[in-house]
């Protein structure tokens, strides 16, 4: 569902590598975890699956279709959730759903059943009709949740998403995570939170330095280290500088 | 005093501060090219500033640097001061944002207020000094003044602010406390700084204009003794000078002081006006001190929108179509967003105040005289030469002033990158920008050419072929300044007036629309001389007809070269 070959990313005319010759795979119903420490490449990785910054080198295929020939096609199978929380501050939770609905091209009566559907599940009913700069973290976070899905994507993409939220809508993302990578799609998070990759997770891939340094089931990688997730992982980032 | 400097040059530094730039080589080479549109701008406008100055020069030759005379040069000056440091005043001192950044910090709410009052105070300095460069320096050439006057106008530079900030901090706290009050209404509010912002200007033209030379009428005639009518004129002007002039007196303390003839006198008067400013800035920190605290307090103890309950609403699906949307909703952040949206559409009240205030100045007529305006109205000539006149006035301020063509990516911000990630071909959302910076300016188009068409004698046909040109020029100079934004955004600001404080755009704009009137102006000529020669209605259709179709070509190429090239720029920012 989402490949990656040989990509790479640097910033401007910088000669160091956000990014350094990054393959992967992540196949149809799978949810995939991208781990590393701060600055490894994970948010440059997402922003480059998502259509936001433009590889150096290097092809994206997002459902089979190479994001740089088409762009617009590629975008319409992401649901997005960025770290950032940086949305629309002057508009309202609907007005904003709204417009990503549009955007998206969702008729208006599918739009309102995913609305309704998945501002229940978060409990954001009550806020959708305030202004989105009163939310609080969390709720940003669980509006950007929602908009992600309401055009059904065939891969969803979150960076960190588990920051900000409460337990219960920590507890239904997880939850609604799983439904969806086994209703066929493809999940594909980044964190740090260790814990909540080996519950949620089928296959992580650790970047570090931008070089992916591991990808492999948790189930390989428990047989193949005798040492916890949160060990092997310590081990593996804490290398010292790029070469 | 240590935490009082150091919070005063980060917050006054801040406002100029935004994210350095990756590319030395590449940012060189935007410099130069940035220098060379500002001399060529500059090269445009020096005749109107020159002139300006030579005028003021004559004034203080002819009035032998009259003391009321320079008087009210400073008031001019501090009029000028208050109207562009007003909305900086309100929306960097009174309305509270910042209070998270600022209130953790060991520092006592009053020293975060001086620094913030300072910093407002600096702001109306650098106005003051480039202001002063027209109005005091000319006028103390004129009258010959000694080395004193100009040693003295370095003080005249620091204290001719007070009394514009001791005016806007009168003004704007009820303002503000209004706005507070306001609460989520944030169009109201953009609504309510607009109205503010032309009430100033409405008064301070009023005011120059009830004082000024307009209303003189001056016995004899220019034409038997030119000497004694412009001294008749300049002695009536003096007369109601001295009637107001010594009433400000920390003014009048000032420019005394600065045209003194002895060490004394200058002692006397500079000891006077630097007490009395002093005391004015005293003055404005005291009353303004609780004043902000209350701001503060409401500011971080008021209601949170998330803990008062809304009107159960039922989501309402809404599908307008990708460019419709686009533009809605970028029209609702900018009107719900104060300082953007009295950034963005302040400018529609402009040039019909322009349009109004000249009404006043040359429609002015008695029962024996017939106005000005009614006196070259008459001319056929006028319906042909007025509207290509105003037609220049309305590209040139229009395409400069219009924030929303000016900066179409840039405030966007951080939230660039949503719109990098939705599937819409970038073409589309710049349209969408470009469709709504024109509807914005041509409202004030629309307004521009009512009004031209109802006081200032201009033929309805002529107004209505004037508002389809701008129309199209409008469009292709948006075309224009948003591939210019899109090439070199500016990101990472806090505070939308730092966007703004690189005016780099906004003198490119201007380069455009002078370059489209030269345009208008090589094609019209003709036809105006053709005019002069066969007075016939055709010749009149023909010359708009060119007009229309060389503002076609501008905007069909505008938009082509601005679709052709923006997917390169949109791919190069990296959000």
């Amino acid at each position: 569902m989402i490949r990656l070959y040989n990509v790479l990313k640097s910033y401007g005319k910088s000669s160091n590598l956000a990014v350094d010759n990054l393959s992967l795979e992540i196949k149809e119903g799978e949810i995939f975890g991208f781990l590393g420490p701060n600055g490894a490449g994970k948010s440059t990785t997402i922003k480059m699956i998502t259509g936001i910054l433009t590889p150096t080198s290097g092809t994206i295929e997002v459902d089979g279709v190479n994001i740089a020939d088409n762009p617009i096609a590629a975008k319409s199978r992401i649901g997005f959730v960025p770290d950032n929380h940086e949305i629309y501050e002057t508009l309202k939770g609907n007005e904003y759903l709204n417009f990503i609905g549009t955007m998206y091209g969702v008729s208006a009566s599918d739009l309102k059943t995913r609305v309704e559907e998945y501002s229940r599940l978060f409990a954001m009913t009550d806020a959708l009709p305030k202004m989105i700069g009163s939310y609080s973290h969390g709720m940003r976070q669980k509006l950007l949740i929602i908009a992600a899905l309401i055009h059904h994507p065939k891969v969803w993409v979150l960076d960190e998403p588990m920051t900000g939220l409460d337990p219960q809508s920590a507890f239904q993302l997880k939850q609604l995570m799983r439904k969806y990578a086994d209703a066929g799609n493809t999940v594909f998070f980044s964190s740090h939170v260790i814990d909540v990759v080996e519950k949620v997770c089928d296959r992580i891939a650790i970047i570090n330095h931008g070089k992916l340094v591991a990808v492999d089931t948790l189930e390989n990688i428990r047989k193949q280290n005798s040492e916890s997730l949160e060990n092997l992982f310590l081990s593996i980032t804490s290398d010292g500088e790029p070469q | 005093m240590k935490r009082y400097f150091a919070l005063v040059k980060l917050l006054f530094t801040q406002q100029y501060k935004l994210r350095p730039k990756s590319d030395e080589r590449s940012s060189k080479k935007k410099r130069v090219g940035t220098v060379i549109a500002l001399i060529a701008l500059a090269l445009c406008f020096a005749p109107t500033v020159i002139s300006i100055a030579v005028a003021i020069y004559y004034l203080g030759r002819l009035s032998e640097g009259n003391v009321y005379v320079a008087g009210f040069l400073a008031l001019m000056c501090q009029g000028l001061v208050l109207m562009f440091g007003l909305h900086t005043v309100i929306s960097n001192v009174f309305v509270v944002k910042d209070a998270d950044k600022l209130l953790y910090l060991p520092v006592r709410v009053h020293t975060i207020f001086l620094a913030k009052l300072t910093v407002a105070y600096l702001n109306e300095v650098i106005t003051t000094a480039f202001v002063s460069l027209i109005l005091l320096l000319p006028f103390g050439i004129g009258a010959g003044a000694s080395f004193g006057y100009y040693l003295m106008l370095l003080v005249a530079i620091a204290t001719i602010p007070i009394l514009p900030l001791f005016v806007g901090c009168i003004l704007a706290m009820p303002f503000s406390a209004l706005i507070a009050r306001l609460g989520k209404s944030s169009a109201v509010k953009t609504i309510l700084r607009i109205g503010l912002y032309v009430l100033i200007m409405a008064v301070y033209m009023y005011a120059m204009y009830s004082f000024g030379f307009y209303t003189s009428t001056p016995n004899g005639n220019l034409m038997d003794d030119p000497e004694l009518f412009i001294s008749n004129i300049l002695n009536d002007f003096v007369a109601r000078l001295q009637s107001f002039v010594p009433y400000l007196h920390p003014n009048y303390m000032l420019v005394s002081s600065m045209l003194a003839k002895t060490f004394i006198g200058w002692l006397g008067y500079f000891a006077a006006a630097i007490g009395e400013c002093t005391a004015l800035f005293a003055i404005i920190a005291l009353v303004s001190l609780p004043f902000y605290r209350r701001m503060l307090s409401t500011s971080t103890e008021g209601y949170g929108a998330t803990r008062h309950k809304a009107k159960p609403e039922q989501f309402r699906a809404s599908n307008k179509g990708v460019v419709k949307e686009l533009i809605l909703t970028d029209f609702k952040r900018v009107a719900r967003d104060g300082q953007l949206g009295f950034q963005s559409f302040a400018g529609i009240v402009m040039l019909p105040l322009i349009v109004l205030i000249f009404y006043f100045i040359m429609g002015q007529s008695t029962a024996e005289e017939a106005s000005f305006l009614e006196f070259v109205a008459v001319d056929p000539l006028y319906q042909v030469v007025a509207p290509l006149i105003i037609l220049a006035y309305m590209t040139l301020l229009g395409a400069g002033t219009n924030v929303l063509g000016l900066y179409p990516i840039s405030r966007e911000n951080k939230t660039i990158s949503m719109l990098k990630s939705i599937p819409v071909p970038f073409s589309k959302i710049l349209l969408a920008k470009v469709l709504f910076a024109t509807a914005v300016m041509l409202t004030c188009d629309t307004l521009t050419c009512l009004l031209i068409v109802l006081l200032l004698g201009v033929k309805w046909y002529c107004g209505i072929a004037m508002l389809i040109t701008m129309a199209l020029v409008c469009f292709g100079a948006m075309c224009v300044t948003t591939l210019l934004d899109l090439k070199d955004p500016k990101f990472g600001w806090t505070n939308f007036n730092q966007s703004l404080k690189n005016a780099k755009n906004s003198w490119l704009a201007m380069l455009i629309g002078l370059l489209a009137t030269v345009g208008v102006a090589v094609v019209a000529v003709w036809f105006v001389i053709w005019y002069v020669v066969m007075p016939a209605w055709y010749v009149m259709l023909l010359m708009w007809l060119c007009i229309f179709a060389l503002a076609v070509g501008f905007a069909v190429v505008a938009y082509k070269v601005m679709v052709g090239k923006s997917q390169k720029y949109f791919d190069q920012i990296e959000a």
